[in-house]
C-alpha cells in the first residue's frame, strides 16, 4: 500500500484531529452551566497536559478537596520536545487542546505567533498579582498587545557546576566561594571564564566544560536581543554583539577547553566520572540531571561535583514552563483559576520539593523547602542551591524570542558548535551557520 | 416462505385484464414479490461481492486516498502547521524542494542507506537460505533463530546498535582502539553513519528474507538436483544453475519489499543519534527523506513544503515501483521463453513419438 504510506503525514494529523475531535467531545461536557463557578451542583472537569517532572501531581490531588465539583483530568508528556510536537498538532487541528496547557520557555516563540488563540489571563485577575513573580517571567509570557498568556511555574537561572576535585588537582581553588571569586565573582566576564579553562587546560592536559552547545546557548540568552531583534527581524548577519562571544567560543574550544561531548549523552554519563570536563553551565534544573548522570555512571556526592554562585557575562536563564489556558477551553475562569493556584508560591514550593523546578514565585524562592536542605544539596556537597539561584535569577532580561529561535538554535547553531567542538575553525563554522540559515530558509 | 405458492402464470396473462377482483391482486401482489425478491437474489449475486470487499475499499479511501489529495491540496498551499492555510502558490512549494539542497542531501542519504542495505541484505539472505535448505541438524530451530531479530522492535534495535556505536564510549570504537586500530566516527561521518544504520537494517531483516527465500528454494524439485548431481555437477555449480533460477520470481518479490521498505527509512535514523538537535545527524548526514519531511512539518512548521517532499516521494516509489515491474516482466517472459508452458495436444502427441525433432519444431512454430 505505497499510496497510504507515503502519505502518513497527513495520515498522522487526520487521525490525531479525529482523536482530537473525539476527545473534544467528550471532555468537559458534564457541566450544567459553563458560566457559572464550579460547585458540588455544577461538576466541571479540567483536563491539564503538561510534561517532564514538574511535580504537579500531590498539587491536583490537595485542589479537587479544596473544590469541590472539581474533576482534574490530567496528562503528562514524557519531554518536552514530544509535548511541543503534541501541542502543535493539536493547535494546527483546531481542537484537543487541554484547559491548561504547559509551555515550555523554549518553543514559547512559536506560542507567541498565536498567542490569539489563548485567554488573555489579564481578564481573569493576572494583572493584580504580577507582582508576585520574577517581572522577566511575567515580560515573557506577555504578547505586543499586552496580553498575557501564561502563569510562570520554574525558571532556570544560571550558574556554574564544576568538580571540586579535578578543581583541587588543577592546583585551583575549590571552595565554592573562591571559585565564585575565581571567575569574577558578580562582575565574571566570558573572559574570565575562558582564561580560567586554558590555564586548567594548560596544567591537566584535560579538556575545561563538556561540549560548546551548552556555553554558546548561555552567552545568547543572556544578550539583550538574541537571533532576533526586540521588533521581530533577524538579528544574526551582522550582529557584532553575537560575532564577538562567537569568535571568543571558537577560539576557547579550538585551544581545546571543550571536551566534545555528545548533549544529553555524556557517554551514559562516563563523562561525568572519569574526569573528561571540570565545569558546565547549570540552570537549577541541571542539577538533577548531573545528579542523574553520575549515578547513571555508578559514582554518588564523593566525584566531587559543587555548584558555584556565580555566571560569566551576567545573569542568565535557561528554560522553565508557563500554564497557559488555549482559548478553546469551554470553561476559561475555572481553568485560569487552577493554573493560577499550581503556579502561587506555596504550590511552586511543593514542585520544588517534588521536582526541584525552581520557582518563579518571589515568595516561594524563601520558602525553607527552598533553601533547606535536601537531596540534591546533599549531592551537591552540601551546596545552599535554593539560594545561589535565587542570587542568579537577579537581573535576567526577558529577550524577544522569535517563531524560529528554536529552530535557529537546534538546526543552525547546534552543528555549528559541534563542529568548533571537533576542530572547525570559527570563521568556517560561522559561515557554514549562515548557509544553513539561507538554506532552512529562515526569515 | 410458505406464502408463496407457484402461480399458473402464462393463464393468468393470456385473460383480459377486468376488473380487479380480491384475488387478482393478491396473485399480482404474490407475482411482485417473487419479482421482487428474483431481483433481490440476481442482485445478492451480482453486487454482494463488492459489498463484502467494500470495507477495505471504504477503509482505504478514508486513510489512504483521502490524505494523499489532501496532501496534495496542502502541498499547493502555503501551509504553516500552526497558523493553518495561506495563499495558494501552485507548485511553488515543488520548485523550492527541487530547488533545495537539503531535499536533494536527503535523497542522496535515502539511496545511499537503501542500496548498502538492500544488496549486502539480500546476498547474505540468499547465502543463510542455501545454508539452512542443506541437510542440518535441527532445522526448526536454525530456521526460528533466524528470525528472531525481526520480532525485536526497531526501536530497541536502533537503541542497541547506537550505544555500540557512540563514538567515544561504544563498543565497536572500543574494540578498534583496543587492536590500534583508528576510531571510526559513526555518528558524524557520512560515511560510516550509513553503513552503521544500513547493519541495523541488515540486522532486522536479512533472517525474514532468508526465510522467503528458504521456502522458494525447498519448492525447486530434489530431482533436479539429483540428476544434477549425477552429472558431477558440484555444489557450487548446482546453486547457481538451478537453486538460484528456480527461485527468481520470489526474488523479485523480495526485492520489491526491500525497495518499498528502503525508501522509508525513519526509526532508525531518526533514534540512531536522539540527543542530535538536528533529526538526522547534526550535519544531517543521514537524515532521510521521510526524515527530512517529519523535521519540515513539525519542527519547521512549513506544511506545504513537507506535503510537497510526501508526494515526490509517492512519484518516486511509484517510479522505482513500475521499473520493478518491467523488469520482473521481462525476467518472466525469458524464463516463459526457456520452456513453453503449454504444448497443444496434436504437438504433443508428436513430441511423445519424436522428442528431439518435434521439439525443436514446436520452438520454431511459437
Amino acid at each position: 500500500m505505497n499510496p497510504s504510506r507515503t502519505a502518513r503525514l497527513a495520515k498522522v494529523v487526520a487521525l490525531s484531529s479525529s482523536i482530537a475531535l473525539l476527545a473534544a467531545g467528550c471532555a468537559s461536557g458534564d457541566s450544567k452551566d459553563a458560566a457559572q463557578p464550579a460547585s458540588a451542583d455544577n461538576p466541571v472537569t479540567l483536563t491539564i497536559t503538561t510534561f517532564g517532572t514538574q511535580g504537579l501531581d500531590p498539587l491536583y490531588k490537595q485542589y479537587e478537596a479544596d473544590n469541590p465539583g472539581i474533576t482534574i483530568e490530567a496528562t503528562n508528556i514524557d519531554t518536552g520536545g514530544n509535548a511541543l510536537t503534541d501541542w502543535k498538532t493539536k493547535q494546527a487541528a483546531g481542537a484537543g487542546l487541554p484547559d491548561v496547557q504547559a509551555v515550555e520557555e523554549g518553543w514559547l516563540g512559536q506560542v507567541m505567533t498565536v498567542s490569539d488563540s489563548f485567554t488573555d489571563l489579564n481578564e481573569y485577575g493576572a494583572k493584580d498579582i504580577a507582582g508576585d513573580w520574577v517581572d522577566w517571567k511575567v515580560k515573557q509570557a506577555t504578547d505586543a498587545e499586552g496580553r498575557t498568556i501564561g502563569y510562570g511555574t520554574d525558571i532556570g537561572p544560571m550558574g556554574l557546576c564544576y568538580n571540586s576535585k579535578l578543581f583541587k588537582a588543577a592546583g585551583l581553588p575549590s571552595d565554592r566561594e573562591q571559585v565564585a571569586e575565581l571567575f569574577g565573582g558578580a562582575d565574571s566576564t566570558w573572559d574570565d571564564f575562558f582564561s580560567v579553562g586554558e590555564d586548567y587546560v594548560k596544567k591537566t592536559d584535560k579538556a575545561f566544560y563538556d561540549q560548546s552547545g551548552f556555553v554558546w546557548n548561555a552567552m545568547v540568552n543572556q544578550l539583550d536581543e538574541g537571533y532576533y531583534k526586540a521588533d521581530g527581524s533577524l538579528n544574526i548577519e551582522g550582529n557584532t554583539a553575537l560575532r564577538e562571544r562567537w569568535d571568543q567560543l571558537s577560539a576557547a574550544a579550538s585551544k581545546g577547553l571543550s571536551s566534545a561531548q555528545t548533549q544529553w549523552d555524556w557517554g551514559k554519563g562516563q563523562a561525568f566520572v572519569d574526569g573528561s570536563f571540570a565545569v558546565m553551565p547549570c540552570p537549577g534544573w541541571m542539577l538533577g540531571n548531573v545528579k542523574g548522570q553520575v549515578e547513571g555512571a555508578g559514582g554518588d556526592a564523593s566525584d566531587g561535583w559543587d555548584f558555584a554562585d556565580v555566571f560569566p557575562g551576567g545573569a542568565a536563564n535557561w528554560g522553565g514552563a508557563f500554564l497557559t489556558v488555549p482559548s478553546t477551553s469551554k470553561h476559561p475562569a475555572e481553568a485560569a483559576k487552577l493554573a493560577q493556584y499550581l503556579t502561587n508560591a506555596t504550590s511552586q514550593a511543593t514542585s520544588f520539593e517534588e521536582a526541584g523546578a525552581f520557582p518563579s514565585n518571589i515568595e516561594a524562592q524563601k520558602f525553607k523547602a527552598v533553601t533547606g536542605e535536601n537531596e540534591l544539596t546533599k549531592f551537591f556537597n552540601g551546596a545552599p542551591i535554593g539560594e545561589i539561584l535565587s542570587n542568579r535569577a537577579e537581573g535576567v532580561k526577558a529577550q524577544y524570542k522569535g517563531a524560529d529561535d528554536s529552530v535557529i538554535q537546534e538546526q543552525v547553531f547546534g552543528p555549528a558548535t559541534i563542529a568548533i567542538d571537533k576542530g572547525t575553525d570559527g570563521d568556517t563554522a560561522w559561515n557554514t551557520a549562515l548557509l544553513t540559515l539561507q538554506e532552512l530558509e529562515i526569515k | 416462505m410458505s406464502t408463496t405458492t407457484p402461480m399458473p402464470r402464462p393463464k393468468l396473462r393470456a385473460e383480459k385484464p377486468s376488473t380487479p377482483t380480491p384475488e387478482r391482486l393478491q396473485e399480482a401482489k404474490a407475482e411482485r414479490k417473487m419479482r421482487r425478491r428474483h431481483l433481490r437474489g440476481r442482485l445478492d449475486f451480482k453486487y454482494s461481492p463488492y459489498l463484502y470487499i467494500s470495507p477495505f475499499f471504504i477503509l482505504f479511501a478514508l486513510v489512504g486516498l483521502f490524505p494523499l489529495i489532501y496532501t496534495f491540496v496542502v502541498s499547493i498551499n502555503d501551509w504553516d502547521l500552526l497558523s493553518g492555510a495561506g495563499d495558494w502558490v501552485g507548485l511553488k512549494n515543488y520548485q523550492a524542494e527541487l530547488a533545495s539542497p537539503l531535499f536533494w542531501n536527503s535523497l542522496f542519504n535515502t539511496f545511499s542507506i537503501f542500496l548498502l542495505s538492500a544488496i549486502p541484505q539480500l546476498v547474505i539472505a540468499t547465502f543463510i537460505a542455501a545454508m539452512l535448505d542443506q541437510n542440518i541438524r535441527a532445522k526448526t530451530f536454525w530456521r526460528m533463530s533466524v528470525l528472531v531479530p525481526y520480532v525485536v522492535t526497531p526501536v530497541a534495535v536502533t537503541l542497541i546498535f547506537s550505544t555500540a556505536f557512540d563514538e567515544k564510549y561504544g563498543l565497536i570504537n572500543n574494540l578498534l582502539g583496543a587492536l590500534n586500530l583508528d576510531t571510526i566516527a559513526w555518528k558524524t561521518d557520512v560515511f560510516p553513519s550509513h553503513m552503521a544504520i544500513a547493519t541495523m537494517v541488515n540486522w532486522r531483516w536479512t533472517g525474514y528474507n532468508a526465510l522467503i527465500l528458504l521456502a522458494a528454494m525447498q519448492a525447486v524439485p530434489r530431482e533436479l538436483h539429483e540428476s544434477a548431481a549425477i552429472d558431477g555437477a558440484g555444489a557450487i555449480r548446482r546453486f547457481f544453475s538451478i537453486t538460484l533460477p528456480s527461485i527468481r520470481p520470489t526474488m523479485i518479490f523480495v526485492i520489491i519489499t526491500a525497495t518499498i521498505g528502503g525508501l522509508q527509512i525513519f526509526t532508525e535514523p531518526k533514534l540512531f543519534n536522539p540527543s542530535s538537535s538536528v533529526p538526522g545527524g547534526p550535519d544531517r548526514q543521514y537524515q532521510t527523506t521521510v526524515l527530512y519531511l517529519w523535521d519540515l512539518a513539525f519542527n519547521r512548521g512549513d506544511f506545504g513544503r513537507a506535503s510537497a517532499v510526501a508526494w515526490m516521494l509517492f512519484l518516486i516509489i511509484i517510479v522505482i515501483g513500475v521499473i520493478n515491474f518491467l523488469i520482473s516482466g521481462t525476467i518472466a517472459s525469458s524464463s516463459d521463453k526457456r520452456r513453453p508452458r503449454r504444448i497443444p495436444g496434436r504437438k504433443a502427441k508428436r513430441i511423445k513419438s519424436h522428442p528431439t525433432g518435434s521439439l525443436r519444431e514446436s520452438a520454431n512454430d511459437e
